[in-house]
């Protein structure tokens, strides 16, 4: 699936990722291909994205929304 | 007819300011790069960001929102975003007299504070009773334009909505140069709080998962949308100030060389002058040996 990280200041990452897990305000939670479309909050936290090669990438964010929408994941990060 | 000398120096002296003025142009010109290149950047980030807000909120309800009372009141905050620096043409000029006419016509009978960000505005309101004083918000907020980022102007936002959630404002006003493009500022007058709904254009059907619920994203992304904001208005003006300067820079080194040309001419009709003179001396110095 794609995803992308915005910041107010950049764009953090942009690519294609075979999971990603998020912590979220209620608990972390991961996403897999094919996700449900879905809005949620972040609390301080990291996001680790496993890239298609296996690669695994770390973001740490202090808040942010996650917006999933037919395989493509825009995280609005701060 | 002003004497060799006094031209030569003319000269020197307008050339020594058209030199200082092109390279200010140039300075401008690389820094309005820059801070064009950081709206740019925002812009997908308040984008997304409004649409979410707008598709989640469109549903809710938000007049309970700490950030949409709307009470009327008479206590204005106005916040007027200069530059640091001068010579930028109209650009400070304009959002003082933006400033003073919100004050005298529009909130006329209204308890107005002036919240200044930039050294020129805050010059202009220092010795009025408008300027903040005694209320919990910062007060000097020159240095932000210094290495402009979210995280810098984030706080400041921070503490103008706290002002507003705890009623020491009942409306808070943005006044800034928008970034039209590289000659073209247009002053701006914003309401930043309380929120302006959004207005529910386009309405994307999809179905949703809200984690955790509605109310808590509308919640959670209402203070986000007005740091944004912020941080927007703040990037348009820098890049606007730097637009204008070098607008103002151009337009003056212009002029250096159009008085550069006109300075030459007299310059060189002095030294004819002279020349012509000295030539008559010795003729007429020889006539008189002749005769």
């Amino acid at each position: 699936m794609k995803i992308e990280i915005i910041t107010p200041d950049k764009k953090l990452f942009e690519g294609n990722v075979k999971s990603a897990t998020f912590p979220g305000s209620e608990g972390s939670f991961g996403l897999l291909n094919n996700h449900a479309s879905m809005i949620a909050t972040l609390k301080a936290g990291e996001i680790e994205l496993i890239e298609d090669s296996n690669n695994t990438l770390k973001f740490p964010v202090k808040g942010g929304v996650v917006e999933v929408l037919k395989n493509k994941v825009i995280v609005l990060a701060e | 007819m002003p004497s060799l000398k006094e031209v030569r120096n003319r000269i020197v002296s307008v050339g020594s300011t058209m030199q200082i003025t092109s390279a200010m142009k140039m300075v401008s010109a690389a820094k309005l790069k820059r801070a064009q290149d950081a709206i740019t950047q925002m812009r997908p980030f308040a984008e997304k960001l409004q649409e979410i807000l707008s598709n989640v909120s469109s549903s809710l309800d938000n007049s309970e929102n700490a950030y949409a009372r709307n009470a009327g009141g008479k206590n204005i905050l106005i916040i007027p975003i200069s530059s640091n620096r001068g010579l930028a043409g109209a650009f400070n000029a304009n959002i003082v007299k933006r400033t003073w006419s919100l004050i005298k016509n529009d909130f006329n009978g209204c308890h107005v504070t002036v919240l200044p960000i930039g050294k020129k505005v805050q010059d202009a309101f220092k010795r009025t009773d408008f300027i903040i004083s005694g209320q919990d918000l910062p007060s000097n907020l020159n240095e932000l334009f210094d290495g402009l980022s979210f995280a810098k102007t984030s706080p400041v936002a921070e503490k103008i909505m706290e002002a507003f959630a705890t009623k020491q404002f009942d409306k808070v006003i943005l006044v800034y140069n928008q970034f039209k493009n590289a000659a073209v500022q247009i002053t701006m007058t914003e309401q930043f709080l309380p929120i302006v709904p959004p207005t529910s254009g386009k309405s994307t059907s999809t179905d949703y998962i809200y984690e955790p619920g509605k109310e808590f994203i509308v919640n959670d992304l209402i203070p986000r949308s007005l740091k944004t904001q912020f941080y927007k208005a703040l990037l348009d003006s820098n890049a606007s100030e730097h637009g204008a300067r070098m607008t103002a820079m151009h337009k003056a080194t212009d002029n250096a060389k159009e008085m550069l040309r006109d300075l030459k001419i007299t310059y060189n009709k002095a030294r004819q002058a002279t020349i012509t003179k000295e030539i008559l001396e010795i003729v007429g110095g020889a006539e008189a040996l002749n005769g």
